[in-house]
């Protein structure tokens, strides 16, 4: 289970308005996101939101490559059209990871970006990422147990394999989609949640495989 | 295109040709302090530096900037739509373009960075900005400890995620 430690953790070159209320949080799942993670393996990891200094300083220690994106921000996830396509959002999705041909992806850091999407969004997103995901690839979630509660306007990092760290966003909280998890497993088509650990202010952290590619045992959620 | 080398005699012509200041603009464009060179705030480059010793960018430069074996800082007032490649890469201030690094890059809390970083470490500190990739190759391994060859060993709230869903 998720808890919330009160320990400020606040370095001192940080800037105050952002950082000074950044937390740290136990995590259940994200171990098993980073199942991959190996000494002498090439890591790719995909971090949707923020560039954090606690993500950065934790792959530090491994050869990777670490995309971060802020997909967050982008003019059309913010500014939703109702004249755009399915297909033109994939091309924008694409456009905005920027990612390499032929580049596959171990570990996506999804954060609670799902909860900010409606389902027409993610199922772009999801198939913008398709190219770039394989068999192997794990992703880590947080989201909502339904519409009643609220989502922090945070930023997430990750501190350890067990430890992240939420830190308040800077800029407006936007409109949420809470979503529940039998609507969200509807809107991930070739992935999966595998495992999901209730948190004690009603989140929810996922652990998110590609479907039948998964040699974790499944077991029901709910 | 020019190449702007400090130690060199073209240096200061190639300057004088890409600042379009005034005489005395010129004459405070690029400074040499402790070891370092700095290209001044008031200045606009357009084209390609070489340095042989470590530089500091207050200005703003459009192009590459070379200082194999050195450092360069881009200071909190600079502003580079250019590739850098260093051994050291200091970023206090803006830059849109990819960072090489044979040393370490350190982006500080002041900067912006949109583009790729290759270098074997990085340092981000809290409330900078990074959008783009960053590649990194320790040469040190990590401790045995962080490798998951023993999984319940490493992670073991992921041996235990695995008894129950819900918690």
């Amino acid at each position: 289970m998720f808890r919330s430690r009160v320990e400020n953790i606040t370095a001192p070159s940080a800037n105050f308005q952002d950082y000074a209320l950044c937390t740290t949080l136990h995590s259940n799942l994200v171990a098993a996101a980073l199942d991959s993670v190996h000494a002498d393996k090439h890591l790719v990891v995909l971090d949707v939101g923020m560039a954090m200094a606690a993500t950065v300083n934790f792959f530090s220690q491994f050869k990777s490559k670490l995309f971060f994106f802020d997909l967050y921000s982008e003019a059309f996830v913010t500014e939703i059209s109702e004249d755009i396509s399915h297909q033109e959002l994939v091309s924008l999705f694409r456009q905005a990871l920027n990612i390499p041909d032929n580049c596959i992806i171990d570990i996506c850091l999804f954060w609670d970006f799902f909860n900010y999407l409606d389902g027409t969004l993610i199922k772009a997103f999801i198939e913008a990422l398709q190219p770039y995901v394989a068999e192997h690839t794990r992703g880590f979630g947080l989201g909502s147990l339904n519409s009643r509660c609220q989502l922090p306007n945070s930023c997430y990092g990750l501190m350890a394999n067990d430890t992240l760290t939420q830190c308040p966003r800077s800029d407006e909280q936007r409109p949420v989609y809470p979503h529940s998890q039998r609507d969200l497993k509807g809107y991930l088509d070739y992935f999966e949640i595998n495992k999901s650990r209730l948190m004690s202010d009603g989140r929810v952290e996922y652990l998110i495989t590609r479907c039948n590619g998964s040699q974790l045992v499944k077991k029901p959620i709910f | 295109m020019f190449n702007f080398k400090k130690d060199s005699d073209t240096s200061r012509s190639a300057l004088n040709k890409s600042s379009r200041g005034s005489s005395e603009t010129l004459k405070r464009a690029s400074v040499s302090i402790g070891g370092k060179t700095m290209i001044g705030p008031t200045v606009v480059i357009d084209g390609n530096i070489t340095s042989a010793e470590d530089l500091v960018v207050e200005g703003k430069v459009s192009g590459t900037i070379t200082a194999t074996g050195h450092e360069i800082t881009v200071g909190e007032a600079g502003q580079l739509k250019a590739n850098i490649s260093a051994k050291i890469v200091r970023i206090e201030g803006k830059v849109e373009g990819d960072i090489s690094a044979g040393e370490k890059v350190i982006i500080s809390k002041s900067g912006d960075v949109l583009g790729n970083i290759d270098a074997p470490r990085v340092n981000l500190e809290d409330g900078a900005k990074f959008k783009g990739s960053i590649e990194m190759n320790p040469e040190e391994k990590p401790d045995i400890k962080a490798v998951p060859s023993a999984k319940a060993d490493l992670f073991p709230s992921a041996a235990t995620s695995e008894k129950s869903n819900v918690s």
